[in-house]
Parts: structure tokens; sequence; C-alpha cells
């Protein structure tokens, strides 16, 4: 019953006990070997229990391991990423990821946006070149771990594509709607996915 | 063909000239060795995390004169030219210093423990924790002192749980040479160029098991259950100061 209670205070390395697979689930730095049904730790850092909720079927609480140094962030589908476009094609365009959800990668991802996850509407009529340019920083979600080469990403909600472009003149610009954005500089429109920021 | 005798002269050779091998001679179980330990004593080891600050983890370990440090990249993007796999990836490197050695020069077997320590590695690693990604693992051996491969796979796994990579367990190192009955633990690299064989094991010290063994050398069955055991027994000790080394490590940098 003790593993109840919240534990912030003890450290464990990888491969320790922390107890066994009918009392507590593994949670995120922990994991369950099967043939002695134990819990054990596989990541440095504090143990944390969260007790389980009480309408869900299975009363075990959750034990992880909150690494004190988790390892870079690698991006997962369903990860909301900061990107900057490299390269525009017909059909798609690619990018690199550098922050995935609130942290800088250490080294870059490279993700690539097909024509078709563009945005959710008339996906078969979008032209790549009216919704991104090379330099600019997207905010896309991941859509799948992709082939070898790279992710997939997609900009097809609202609150995705464009955050911050800069003109042909050097200036950063201003988004005016979702498809149009301008030059502060010398007030002309150019035409890319603006992301919806803000409440 | 023309006459002309060919001369045939014998060059066998004379097993009188034999040069006798030159051998350690152990003593009984109080036989003191040439650093002032004893048969079944190892180096005290010490171990340090966090050497390299641009790797994601690292580790540096000294065991009497062997020197070791190892750097950990990742989980990085995987080269363009490999296939995908939705599991990780683990890549290995060790290398020598070319001041490692006493005769300068690049040690003979980097490259086979290269693959040793890839074999000893990836039954620790959870691989499926990080898909399509490469875990790069650079050795470097600043100074040869013996049991080097040993050394160097304690050093990595404390460097991948510096690293922050998840691991089933720590994976520790211990070897022993054998001299004719006898043998010894944690060779010299003196010691080590005069054996008759050698029984190296890495071993998961709370999983208790074994992920690797490589024996060389003649062995009766007798002696390797003896040596196994007292092998396992010291990594598991190992496993201890690992563990301390990193809570020490963790403890430190939160104050």
């Amino acid at each position: 019953m003790h593993f109840l209670k919240m534990r912030g205070d003890i450290l464990v390395t990888p491969g320790e006990v922390l107890g066994k697979s009918v009392e507590l689930i593994a949670g995120r730095g922990a994991y369950v070997s099967a043939h002695d049904k134990t819990v054990y730790a596989s990541l440095t850092g504090f143990i944390s229990t969260t007790p389980a909720l009480p309408e869900s079927a299975d009363q075990r609480p959750t034990v992880e391991v909150t690494g004190h140094k988790a390892h870079g962030p690698v991006p997962e589908p369903g990860a909301i990423v900061i990107a900057r476009v490299t390269k525009v094609m017909a059909k798609m365009a690619s990018a690199d990821i550098m922050c995935v959800g609130p942290e800088s990668v250490r080294e870059k991802f490279s993700g690539t946006i097909r024509q078709q996850d563009v945005r959710a509407t008339e996906i078969d009529k979008v032209d790549m070149h009216s919704s991104f340019r090379p330099g600019d920083i997207v905010k896309a979600l991941v859509i799948s771990l992709g082939d070898a080469r790279s992710y997939y990403l997609s900009t097809a909600k609202n609150e995705l594509g464009v955050v911050s472009a800069e003109s042909v003149a050097g200036a950063t610009m201003v988004p005016i709607s979702w498809t149009e954005m301008q030059c502060p500089l010398t007030g002309q429109i150019e035409q890319r996915k603006v992301a919806k920021v803000g409440a | 063909m023309s006459g002309k005798p060919s001369s045939t002269a014998t060059y066998s050779p004379s097993l009188t000239n034999l040069r006798k091998k030159k051998t350690i001679n152990v003593g009984g179980s109080d036989w003191v060795r040439s650093d002032g330990r004893r048969i079944h004593q190892c180096r005290p080891a010490f171990l340090r995390t966090g050497a390299v600050s641009s790797a994601s983890g690292s580790a540096y370990a000294e065991f009497g004169n062997t020197k070791v440090i190892v750097s950990v990249f990742g989980p990085r993007e995987s080269k363009k030219a490999m296939m995908y796999s939705d599991t990780g990836r683990l890549n290995c490197n060790v290398s020598y210093a070319t001041f490692a050695t006493p005769i300068r020069g690049q040690a003979p077997e980097a490259k086979d423990l290269s693959s040793t320590l890839h074999k000893a590695l990836e039954g620790a690693i959870i691989l499926k924790s990080f898909p399509k990604t490469t875990v790069d693992v650079f050795a470097l051996v600043l100074e040869s002192g013996g049991s080097d491969l040993p050394v160097v796979i304690s050093c990595a796994s404390l460097a991948l749980a510096d690293a922050g990579i998840m691991l089933y367990d720590m994976v520790t190192s211990v070897s022993m040479s054998l001299f004719g009955k006898d043998f010894l633990i944690d060779p010299m690299s003196e010691e080590e160029s005069y054996q008759d064989g050698n029984l190296m094991i890495t071993f998961m010290p709370s999983r208790n098991e074994v992920t690797q063994m490589t024996v060389t050398g003649e062995w009766s069955t007798p002696k390797i259950h003896e040596a196994m055991q007292l092998c396992i027994d010291a990594c598991s000790k190992l496993g201890m100061i690992m563990r301390s080394c990193l809570k020490d490590a963790a403890s430190g940098t939160l104050d």
C-alpha cells in the first residue's frame, strides 16, 4: 500500500526494481519484465507515483521515473513541431524540424509536408509555392514516422502553418488572413498558408 | 630440361632451440601481484559522468592504468542511406589514442572491439523507445593498461545511462586471465601478454543475466564454473559502484 504515496525523493538507476507488476503500471521511464512480473526503472531519476483514476477499471497506480536528464526530444506521431522550410517542390516541401513541443532538438530531423497534408479543404488544388517558401518557420503536426529519410508533417489545421516568414524585401511579414501575409516595408502581399496564432 | 643439378638442402627446425615461453608463476591464494593486489582482487574503479559537455551523455573511467572516455550522441537522425527501421539503431566505435599503448601506433584490435561492444550493449538498450533514430557510442581508450574491453563496456553503459537512453539494466564487465591452473582477475597488460587463456563476462547485475561471455584458451569445465562465479560476483559489485556514481551525479546537479 505504501506505493500509493507520492515519493519524489527516491533516486533510481536503470535496472532497479520498482515493484511487482500486479501492484503497479509502468509509466514513462519504467518497464515490465514479463517473465518475472516485475516493474524495473529504465532511466536515472526520481520515482513518482500517480494513483489510478477512481472510475477506471484498473486500480493500479502508475509509476514513472521523471528523468533528471532525459534524452533529447525525438519527433513522435502526434507531436507539434516547429520546422524551417528548406525546399519547396511541386508536390511536397522539405523542412528541418528544430523543436519538438516546447524543447529544441540537439540535432535537426528531416520532415516532409506533402501536398495533401497542407490544408484540410480542396487538397488536390493546393499550390505549394503559394503555401510555403524556403526559410519560412512553420508549426506542424507529425502524422507518422514516414520513410527512411524524413518524418511526415501536416499543417491541415487552423492553428498550424507558417508562423513567421520573411518577405522578398527582407522584413518579417505580418499575417493579414489565413492565405496572405504583408511586408511592412513595401506593402507587398505574399501568399502563404498562415497559422492562426493566439486566442 | 638442362642437366644442371638443383641443390637440395633441408631446413627442418630443431626442437632443442625453442625459446622457453615466459610465464608468470602464480603461487597460492596469498600470492601478491606486481601492483600489490591478490589474485582475486580487482583494481579500484574511478568513474565520472558528464566528462564531455557537447555529447548527449559521457563517462570517464580509470581502472588502474586503463583510462577510457566514452561519449554518447543521440538519439539522432540516421544517415539517409540507412533503410527504414521501426526500432532504434546502435552504432559503436572504439578507437585507441596513438599514445595509448607503450609502442606508439594504432592498437590492432580496435575493429573487433567495436563489434564486441555493440553486441554487449544492444541487449541492454530499449531500442523500440526511439524508432528510426540512431544512438552513436564513441569510446576512446586514452591509456591501455590491461583489461581494456571490460572497462570500455562498463564505461559505455554508464555513458548511456547519463545520456538518458532507456536501458533494461546497467551492463558491467570483468575479465579473468588463466595461467596454467590458476587465474587472476582483472589482469594488467603485462599479465595479459603472458596469459594462457582469458574469460570475459558481460553481466546485467539487477536482472542477473549474462549478456555476453568470451572464452579463449584451454579451460576445464570446473575452472570455467569457478571463474564465471567470481566474475559475476565482481560484476555485481562493480554494478553497485556504477549506480552510486550515477546517483551522485544526479543529486549533484539538483542541489
